[in-house]
């Protein structure tokens, strides 16, 4: 019986190009990782119509997030990556204190467009009762350019 | 002149577990990344207390009342309090806050770029409502403008 010798000649793909470019996507998926805001909860910011809103200046501030719940109603906050409860108003201003304390400056305002403004409004004198002058930004969603 | 022979044998590097690892991260990372959705703001001072709850203005604010009417971005009602013409929409308001505003480039106008703007939102306006109706008057260059306790 006579078997078929294999082929000396093994067909070798050339890996170099590939894992140049897989190198290059990791860098890549690495650094921009790192932009991500990780203060920012997800939610679905106010959008108004031909908004003259300002891009915010990258200055050292604290975000406050109104966690939104259904319809209109609130789930907590998260302030400066910290959860809190519905009730917790005394802890915000107490964490707003203290990044007011460590240099920042402004407020970063970020709530959900359906949520009652009376939520909003509580949040807001809970900031103001942090006793110093921050500067609030409202933040809304900007436009797509 | 003798020369050596080569090592017929390379020493090859096994790729596979190294390829293996880099894609796993690879795909890692493309699944975990968030990219930031672009953010724009309005800046508000949030004034002081000074003795009381109640805001002390100077000067006596042009309040306009905010309603929402659905939950479409449009479905929302204004007005203002006090002896003003009655507002349908924020055009209408646009076009008060515009005609009003004291100009040096127009004689007259009521009311000057510094003149206190006090949105006031009932309760369970949206707060979409309430931004939109603050970007009218910041579009129309006011200055002083602040949100006031649910009505």
């Amino acid at each position: 019986m006579i078997r078929r010798g294999k082929p000396s000649s093994a067909i070798h793909a050339n890996m170099t190009p590939m894992i140049d470019v897989t190198f290059l996507l990791i860098v890549f998926f690495v650094v921009v990782s790192q932009i991500v805001d990780r203060e920012a909860v997800s939610m679905d910011l106010p959008k108004p119509d031909r908004s003259v809103a300002g891009v915010p200046e990258e200055t050292n501030c604290v975000v406050v997030n109104i966690v939104p719940s259904e319809e209109g109603e609130i789930a907590g906050f998260v302030v400066g990556g910290h959860s809190l409860g519905v009730n917790a108003l005394g802890e915000l201003t107490e964490i707003v204190r203290i990044r007011m304390q460590g240099g920042a400056t402004d407020v970063h305002l970020r709530a959900d467009r359906s949520t009652k403004y009376t939520h909003i409004h509580q949040t807001i004198e809970a900031i103001r009762n942090v006793g110093t002058t921050p500067r609030l930004q409202l933040v809304v969603s900007g436009e797509e350019r | 002149m003798i020369r050596r022979k080569r090592s017929s044998g390379m020493i090859g590097l096994n790729l596979t577990s190294m390829i293996d690892v880099v894609f796993l991260l690879l795909v890692y990372f493309m699944v975990a990344t968030e990219f930031k959705t672009a953010e724009e703001s309005f800046p508000m001072d949030v004034p002081l207390r000074q003795g009381g709850d109640t805001l002390s203005l100077d000067n006596e604010p042009l309040v306009i009342l905010v309603e929402s009417a659905g939950s479409g971005s449009n479905d929302i009602r204004v007005r203002l309090e006090g002896p003003w013409q009655p507002i349908a929409s924020l055009q209408e308001l646009s076009k008060f806050l515009r005609s009003n505003r004291v100009s040096s480039l127009a004689n007259g106008g009521l009311f000057a770029p510094s003149h206190p703007m006090l949105i006031k939102p009932t309760k369970e306006t949206r707060w979409e409502h309430a931004v939109s109706a603050y970007n009218i008057v910041v579009d129309a260059q006011y200055t002083n403008i602040l949100l006031d306790e649910p009505s």
